[in-house]
């Protein structure tokens, strides 16, 4: 019996086409915009919660069948935390009267459904662009002048490692004869298999390919920041489960990461920014469980990945409570406002708790199966370093960060405090909640993981609640005697991305000086020899068009005139919105061609 | 609870400051207490089988990581906020 699947990216796809028609009355009316942005979300987590197991809707796109519906356990859990984390971020969001932040939130979170249904390369590639796009025009959502410039090197970064994608999958097609997306063995690797490995690690954020994410995640718009940190990233992660299981040096390169964005995050002052060092360290306990490859380590980083996409989430929810409330998210002007924002406070801790791994909340049954995966596969090194990250990640994001924004240590801050609306609040809750209930009972959690292990990990013995909390109350410890030192100021840390920008300017110096000789040269041979004959020429035609042509072009002059203030219009220099036409032209035409073709 | 009424709440908490601070050692030490019966079940790094292995390697780890970062690493990568110029 067929039995159909409903494609999660469907309805968010149709609302993004919808919101841009909707009447102004209508749109303006906050329970009618919220409860029309969580249609979609519902309806892909209703969509996922009863599907069975099986390959649905492919279709035939340049001469190839795609597959849009490859529904495994492993799919099943990526799409329903994605669903679940779509649902919290429409809540917070609700308030957003911009009809941008809905338009790409959508096209986003469409791309990373898509990609996790994906049931080859093909597929992958069209959603990850799609993703990239959407998450460019998310950045530039905030709608500052900062944030206009990072959207730009996130685009780069993303183009880059799309085109690593994309060189890999069709060198792939080459050797192989088809686009399929299965996992490669590590022994019989070939060229093209690193291109597509570059390519998801430019998304996973594997250092040093990470520098995208620190730059443009804290200049990101407050809702959308919330659904950045989950889809670029996990999408990753999904993408490297599937294909790249067992290779080793992404166990290595996953506790660098670990333990690099813990390093950064302990110096850092921008609190959006320590949590986007702290998605580079967790995403490395994922990365490295998924390098380990056993069937505990690779549950691990998926009840990671699951967690992970819970916590972080609320974690930018309540430092966007922050920026909205205060205008800005630098700890060394924040402070004391547990006082003035107390339920910011407690959800924010709630996420704090949950990344820090401290039992009760989800970090703990999440973390801690990774780490104890990696030991029982005799990786010592390895789980030594998710130790360390560990205790790092208590100090920036548990203490440090919560102390200098909420209580003392250094003057409080005084200034207006704007309202925050209550549907930040609910959002908040929600996830809070969500990752209560999971630390508690961690079935909740562990009963969607799809690898079968011999060996069923249990964190609520008491020898691993008492561990938890020694290890965190003596990094707590370390933070109070060290408390006047590590206070942040107000300074940048130069970061790989340093590397980045010195290629691009070498880059754009090696284009331009060429291009300006050519220019400087052109205009020089116009100014003598050009303009002299055009003036003859005009002389002689000027009799003519007076006399004769005048009175017939007239009219078509001035629809040529309309025309070129429409065009005027269009063609306002700014590169985001040129961006934003080829965008919408890229998708009609991809419409077009899957319709007829 | 209201805004205010946590609000106030946690404000007199802070003036508690001192019993929280007690609060705090007397877990740690508890803590390591109940760590003795209750040592590591299956060790993996060879040293954790003693007890208050995790409390020592947690302050160590924490406060080199602090210094070291904070007084000899940021020195030398740390540049004004507008170095990039945006």
């Amino acid at each position: 019996m067929e039995i159909s699947f409903y494609h999660p990216s469907v309805a968010f796809l149709a609302l993004a086409l919808l919101v841009p028609f909707i009447p102004k009355e209508q749109w303006m009316n906050k329970a009618f915009r919220g409860a029309l942005a969580l249609l979609p979300p519902f309806i892909a987590l209703a969509s996922i919660m009863t599907i069975e197991p099986g390959m649905y809707g492919a279709i035939g796109y340049l001469d190839q069948a795609l597959v849009l519906g490859r529904v495994d356990k492993l799919s099943i859990v990526f799409g329903q935390v994605f669903a679940v984390i779509a649902v919290a971020g429409a809540i917070y969001g609700m308030h957003v009267e911009d009809r941008g932040h809905y338009v790409c939130g959508s096209l986003y979170v469409a791309g990373g459904f898509g990609c996790v249904f994906a049931g080859d390369l093909l597929t992958v590639f069209l959603f990850w662009e799609l993703m990239s796009i959407g998450s460019t025009f998310l950045i530039w959502q905030a709608r500052t002048k900062e944030s206009v410039g990072a959207g730009f090197r996130y685009f780069m970064y993303h183009t880059v490692g799309g085109l690593f994608l994309l060189a890999g999958l069709l060198l792939k097609f080459k050797a192989t004869g088809s686009f399929a997306f299965i996992g490669v063995e590590p022994g019989a690797a070939q060229l093209y298999d690193w291109l597509i490995l570059i390519g998801f690690c430019v998304n996973a954020a594997v250092v040093p390919l990470h520098a995208w994410l620190p730059d443009a995640y804290p200049r990101a718009s407050i809702g959308g920041a919330v659904y950045m940190c989950a889809f670029t990233t996990k999408t990753a992660v999904y993408v490297l489960c599937r294909g790249f299981a067992g290779w080793e040096v992404l166990a290595i390169a996953g506790t660098c990461m670990a333990v690099f964005g813990v390093l950064y995050a302990c110096i850092e002052n921008n609190a959006r920014r320590i949590l986007s060092y702290h998605i580079v360290s967790q995403v490395g306990y994922m990365v490295a469980g998924i390098g380990i490859g056993t069937a505990m380590t690779l549950n691990g980083a998926i009840a990671h990945a699951y967690a992970h996409i819970l916590y972080k989430g609320l974690l930018f929810m309540g430092t966007g409570c922050l920026l909205y409330a205060v205008g800005t998210a630098k700890l060394d002007k924040l402070g004391g406002l547990a006082y003035r924002l107390p339920w910011v406070m407690v959800w924010y801790m709630v996420a704090a708790l949950s990344i820090s791994g401290m039992p009760l909340f989800n970090g703990f049954i999440s973390k801690t199966m990774t780490i104890a995966g990696a030991a029982e596969a005799h990786h010592t090194l390895l789980a030594l370093g998710m130790e360390i990250a560990a205790v790092g990640t208590f100090i920036s994001v548990g203490i440090k960060l919560p102390y200098f924004a909420f209580w003392g240590g250094k003057r409080d801050y005084v200034g207006e405090i704007k309202p925050i609306p209550v549907n930040m609040y609910v959002g908040m809750a929600l996830t809070g909640l969500l990752c209560i209930a999971q630390g508690v009972y961690p079935d909740m959690l562990y009963r969607y993981l799809p690898f079968a292990s011999d060996y069923s990990f249990n964190p609520w013995t008491i020898d691993k609640v008492i561990n938890s909390g020694l290890l965190l109350g003596f990094s707590g410890l370390a933070f109070y005697l060290t408390r006047a030192i590590i206070t942040p100021h107000a300074k940048l840390n130069l970061d790989f991305d340093w590397f980045y920008r010195l290629i691009g300017r070498v880059v754009m110096r090696t284009l331009c000086w060429p291009v300006s000789k050519v220019d400087d040269f052109w205009t020089e041979v116009y100014r003598t020899a050009g303009l002299r004959s055009l003036i003859g020429m005009g002389d002689g035609t000027s009799w003519f068009d007076k006399k004769g042509i005048d009175t017939v072009v007239d009219g078509s002059a001035y629809t040529v005139r309309n025309i070129g203030r429409a065009g005027a219009k269009v063609q306002n220099a700014s590169l985001q919105d040129y961006l934003a036409y080829a965008a919408v032209l890229g998708l009609g035409i991809f419409a077009l061609v899957w319709y007829f073709g | 609870m209201s805004q205010n009424g946590l609000g106030e709440l946690l404000a007199k908490w802070r003036d508690n400051r001192k019993t929280w601070k007690i609060i705090f050692f007397v877990v740690l030490a508890v803590l390591l207490v109940l760590n003795v019966p209750f040592v590591t079940h299956h060790p993996h790094f060879g040293l954790d089988k003693y007890p208050g292995f995790f409390a020592g390697f947690g302050l160590v780890v924490g406060l080199g990581m602090v210094i070291i970062m904070k007084k000899i690493i940021q020195p030398f990568i740390a540049r004004k906020e507008d170095y990039y110029g945006d």
